[in-house]
């Protein structure tokens, strides 16, 4: 249930949207799409939820093509999208009714499944009431199972995360990694990338219609990407005066806090350990980004 | 396509519908102005000696078929872009629902919509047969020419909105295309009328201008008092012309040939509605003649002539009572030919097949081509 996409290009237009974007996503694989506003994200996202033909370049899922074969595509797929309009006048459960009679589900096992998947995303208090009254962060939840109703073995989900409370947040991150541990292939778009940190095993970096770079955010490569460290001290001056002598590249943040560079967990805490052991008092010592969040700003600076 | 498919999306436009929209209230006003409507006809055209239910019936007809073009289209009109708007067209899009699945699950919903609006005036129908005057068999086909014109209405709403980007744009563009269809067909084929007016010899079946000249009347006095009544009638008699008088001559004059423009007329629902099926001719039934104010049987003979359009022989041999009862008027004589509203409503069944190909490509998916301003999901 690879998703496959090479070299894909699509204008609106004279709008380029998306200009060359090659990706892979894996079954049992969180992967992640980020890049910033107006990259080609969800130009891409529509093109694999078969309801745009790329101009250019070839996309497959489980080896079949989007539009020449859409309805096969579309019985694999589950795709929410950003800014997930529901039925106002219909209530949660028969939103999903209905979705499920479009998947011509029976009605039985359709309704098992809806019972199942409000569950799932929390709204079995609102099951029976209008979708209109949902707020921002419920209809987002609605979204997810509505994209899970047909128990789809690819996932492609457009900004899940917005407009979600903090708790929302935790269990939307339980449900991606409880999909992928299933096997199921699941590509995600956004840009809170602490939220991705988490989440996702790779990063697809795209930035003005074109794939940038493919990251593995697994444990392995926290060990030894370099990072930026925060250290907090008492006696600032005796820290800065320590990593002078030392030829550790520092500089002042905000805050009285020094950012250091470090390449890999393990020197990060040999430097650590070295600081306390020469008596400067050290209050404080952490990440100051994630490693995605170093990435981003690289593949990215060109923005500004 | 499926009839699932199409029972799923049927099924999720009407529980939108009736639980959005001011139904109750849009129906009990429809119910309400076409009782009013049923009411006045009955207490305008009803009298000892008439039968008003043909009067009445031709009212009502018409009057549902009008106020019906103008709520119908409201049922289609915005259906499609009113959904890409709120970012639910996609969402049925990516299922294994299919896009004639979804044009025509939106087009029974409409339909058996505008179908409710239909039950509800039938009542009033019913009142108008009782009254007398119309056959069972007249009811049902106009009923069923009502049933296709509405389907029709619907689908050229659903395309619009499939074609436009703004529900607005789309409502105006099918209140538009009614309005042509309605008073287009109207105007155009008054205005073309002098298109195909030309001077010409025509025959002429009367009595000839010269007949006057060479028939001086007598100059009598009535108050003669020589004379008796019989008298003076006799010679008042013999200063007209008779039957017998009437010749055939040719003359020059204004021929308006219709049946070069005709078509334009049956392309008009109401001219369907109507020449489906008109009222029977007036006769006295049981010593109780039908009222006069007949529409349908009237716009069912003006359309019939202009088809059929100048006559060979123009019969203008008007001279006594007698001669003229026997000289068919042109009217009755027109309605006895061919009906014209199967071309009407083949017309109307083409146009309406051709919207839903169109609305039917237009939601095909995955898209090649977006058009301007619109969005996917």
């Amino acid at each position: 249930m690879t998703i496959e996409v090479q070299g894909v290009r699509r204008a609106f237009g004279d709008v380029l949207a998306v200009d060359s974007i090659s990706l892979t996503a894996n079954p049992g694989e969180v992967t992640a799409l980020i890049g910033p506003n107006g990259s080609g994200k969800t130009t891409l996202l529509l093109m694999l939820a078969t309801l745009l033909v790329p101009d250019q370049g070839a996309i497959r899922i489980d080896g079949l093509d989007p539009v020449t074969q859409p309805t096969e595509v579309r019985s694999r797929i589950g795709w929410m999208p950003d800014g997930f309009g529901t039925w106002d006048a219909l209530t949660v459960r028969e939103v999903l009714l209905t979705v499920a009679a479009a998947y011509r589900i029976a009605p039985e096992q359709a309704r098992a499944r809806t019972d199942a998947l409000l569950a799932t995303v929390h709204l079995e208090d609102l099951a029976d009431r209008r979708a209109r009254v949902l707020s921002r962060g419920q209809k987002q939840r609605l979204g997810l199972a509505r994209a899970l109703i047909n128990d789809p073995s690819v996932l492609l989900l457009d900004e899940p995360a917005s407009g979600l409370d903090p708790r929302s947040r935790i269990e939307l991150r339980d449900v991606l990694r409880g999909l992928a541990a299933e096997g199921k292939t699941v590509l995600v778009s956004s840009h809170i990338l602490t939220e991705l940190q988490e989440v996702a095993d790779r990063a697809v970096i795209v930035a003005r219609g074109r794939s940038l770079e493919t990251q593995r955010l697994d444990d392995e490569h926290a060990m030894t990407a370099t990072a930026s460290w925060r250290i907090d001290s008492l006696d600032l001056d005796g820290l800065t005066a320590w990593l002078a002598d030392h030829h550790v590249p520092a500089r002042r943040v905000g805050g009285g806090l020094t950012e250091v560079e470090v390449a890999g967990e393990e020197n990060a805490a040999r430097l650590l350990a070295d600081l306390v052991r020469d008596g400067i008092r050290v209050t404080g010592y952490a990440r100051s980004q994630g490693a995605l969040e170093t990435a981003y700003l690289a593949a990215t600076e060109d923005r500004r | 396509m499926s009839w699932h498919g199409i029972r799923t999306v049927a099924a999720l436009e009407l529980r939108q519908r009736v639980r959005t929209s001011k139904w109750p209230v849009v129906l009990g006003i429809w119910v309400a102005v076409i009782a009013l409507v049923a009411f006045l006809a009955y207490y305008a055209t009803n009298d000892e000696q008439l039968r008003s239910g043909e009067a009445m019936y031709d009212v009502v007809v018409f009057f549902v078929l009008g106020l019906a073009m103008l709520i119908v289209p409201s049922l289609t009109a915005t259906s499609v872009n009113g959904d890409r708007e709120h970012g639910v067209l996609a969402t049925l899009q990516t299922t294994l629902l299919t896009h004639w699945d979804i044009v025509l699950g939106k087009l029974v919903a409409a339909w058996a919509l505008s179908m409710a609006f239909l039950v509800s005036a039938l009542p009033f129908m019913a009142w108008a047969w009782f009254e007398g005057g119309i056959s069972f068999g007249r009811i049902l086909l106009s009923l069923l020419v009502l049933v296709l014109v509405l389907a029709v209405v619907c689908t050229v709403g659903l395309m619009f909105s499939t074609l436009t980007a703004r529900p607005i744009a789309s409502a105006v563009l099918t209140y538009l295309t009614m309005g042509a269809l309605v008073f287009g067909t109207t105007i155009g084929f008054a205005l073309s009328a002098f298109l195909v007016t030309e001077k010409e010899q025509q025959t002429v079946f009367g009595i000839p201008d010269n007949w006057y000249d060479t028939h001086q009347p007598p100059n009598i006095d009535p108050s003669d008092p020589t004379l008796t009544q019989a008298q003076i009638d006799q010679l008042m008699k013999a200063g007209q012309p008779t039957r017998a008088d009437c010749t055939t001559f040719t003359r020059t004059t204004d021929v308006a040939h219709t049946e070069r423009i005709w078509w334009m007329l049956p392309l008009n629902p109401f001219v369907v509605v109507a020449d489906a099926a008109p009222s029977e001719p007036r006769h006295q039934r049981d010593g109780v003649s039908t009222a006069g104010f007949t529409p349908m049987r009237w716009i069912s003979g003006g359309v019939r002539m202009a088809r059929n359009g100048p006559e060979g022989v123009s019969d203008e041999c008007w001279v006594d009572q007698a001669s003229a009862s026997s000289s068919q008027d042109p009217m009755e004589k027109a309605l006895g030919t061919a009906p014209v509203w199967p071309y009407g409503l083949g017309f109307l069944l083409l146009a309406g097949g051709g919207a839903a190909t169109v609305a039917g490509r237009r939601l095909r998916t995955p898209i090649r081509r977006l058009p301007n301003g619109t969005r996917i999901a």
